[in-house]
């Protein structure tokens, strides 16, 4: 099953669809998630999913507020979504009676 | 100050590959992050890249199989090969050192042999850890500072302790730019290698431990083979699928 932030990462990567890349990834994570999302946690988190097959990336275009650097671009696979969605239904389950999930 | 930080920044992200430099380095510049917080989310990238690197057994065997003991013992090649060359050439003695009875011929295969083991032992340590060379770098050559710590004054020159760097470090280049060896040429290396050992070793000039040193152009014998092997697979799978 995923991690607490591998799941972050791939529910934030599905939001922004075809603009998903490393800074508006961490952009996202910080925003929403209220947490501090730094730059090796990021992109080994981002090599660790590629390989379990979870997500694609690849080199995408350099623009001039990047220096004329390129993009990490980052794309959910169809094995990424169910691992989501497995750990999405899991929490849900496991938080059925808490306290804080019957206040809600 | 944001200046520095920003080059130290640059500076860190060199120990990256290069298209994860550029996407790190570009987020950077994109979100505007400040210059503190940038390098230490770099340093922390690199240390992690670090890490992972050392999970593997290879940078170890590297490190520790083949450069620390290769140049412990061609340190001492150079040497003999100097103090032999000035007996030799310029009559002079070094009493401490083993300067050898060998003639010319002895000397010119000593030397021949300085340059392919080193070599060989470059190729295989620039090949089996590139991104982890700067450990081996700096364990290649803490024997010989060590010796010329030790014994500094009393060695013909200062300089003849690190005679084997230089064909080493032709050979951790080749390594480095994955550049292959056939199988033929290996061979021959491995063979003439061997031939010359066996030649000094039935003259007395070779110290046993230098058969340690024969291992790498062998190792480089077997991988050549072994690449050569999975070619010659693939281009039959490639003849029966067609």
């Amino acid at each position: 099953m995923l991690g607490e932030f591998e799941y972050l990462l791939i529910t934030v990567a599905a939001g922004l669809g075809e603009n998903a890349y490393g800074a508006a990834i961490r952009e996202e994570i910080e925003a929403t998630a209220d947490r501090r999302c730094s730059m090796g946690a990021l992109y080994t988190t981002i090599d660790r999913l590629e390989r379990k097959g979870l997500l694609e990336t690849w080199m995408g275009e350099a623009t001039p507020q990047r220096g004329g650097r390129a993009k990490r671009m980052v794309r959910v696979t169809g094995r990424g979504v169910s691992a989501a969605k497995e750990f999405y239904d899991a929490v849900t389950r496991v938080s059925r009676g808490a306290s804080w999930a019957e206040s809600r | 100050m944001n200046g520095i930080v920003w080059t130290l920044t640059g500076l860190v992200a060199t120990l990256l590959d290069q298209d994860e430099r550029d996407a790190v380095l570009g987020d950077l510049l994109e979100t505007h992050e400040s210059p503190l917080r940038g390098f230490l989310g770099v340093l922390g990238l690199v240390s992690r890249r670090q890490a992972a690197l050392w999970k593997s057994p290879r940078p170890w065997l590297a490190g520790f199989a083949v450069a620390l003991p290769c140049s412990y013992l061609l340190m001492h090649v150079s040497l003999s090969v100097t103090c032999t060359y000035e007996r030799l050439v310029n009559h002079r003695l070094y009493t401490c050192w083993h300067t050898g009875h060998e003639g010319f011929p002895l000397l010119l295969c000593h030397i021949l042999l300085l340059i392919t083991w080193s070599w060989s032992g470059g190729y295989i340590v620039g090949s089996v850890s590139r991104r982890t060379l700067w450990l081996s770098t700096t364990l290649s050559v803490v024997p010989a500072i060590f010796c010329l710590c030790m014994w500094g004054p009393a060695l013909p020159s200062r300089l003849c302790l690190f005679i084997f760097l230089l064909p080493g470090i032709f050979g951790a280049q080749w390594g480095l730019r994955n550049a292959s060896i056939s199988f033929g040429v290996a061979l021959l290396l491995a063979a003439t290698i061997t031939v010359l050992m066996i030649s000094a070793w039935s003259n007395q000039a070779l110290w046993v431990h230098n058969w340690a040193l024969v291992l790498p152009a062998w190792y480089l014998v077997a991988t050549a083979w072994r690449s050569k092997r999975q070619t010659g697979l693939r281009s039959m799978g490639h003849a029966s699928m067609s």
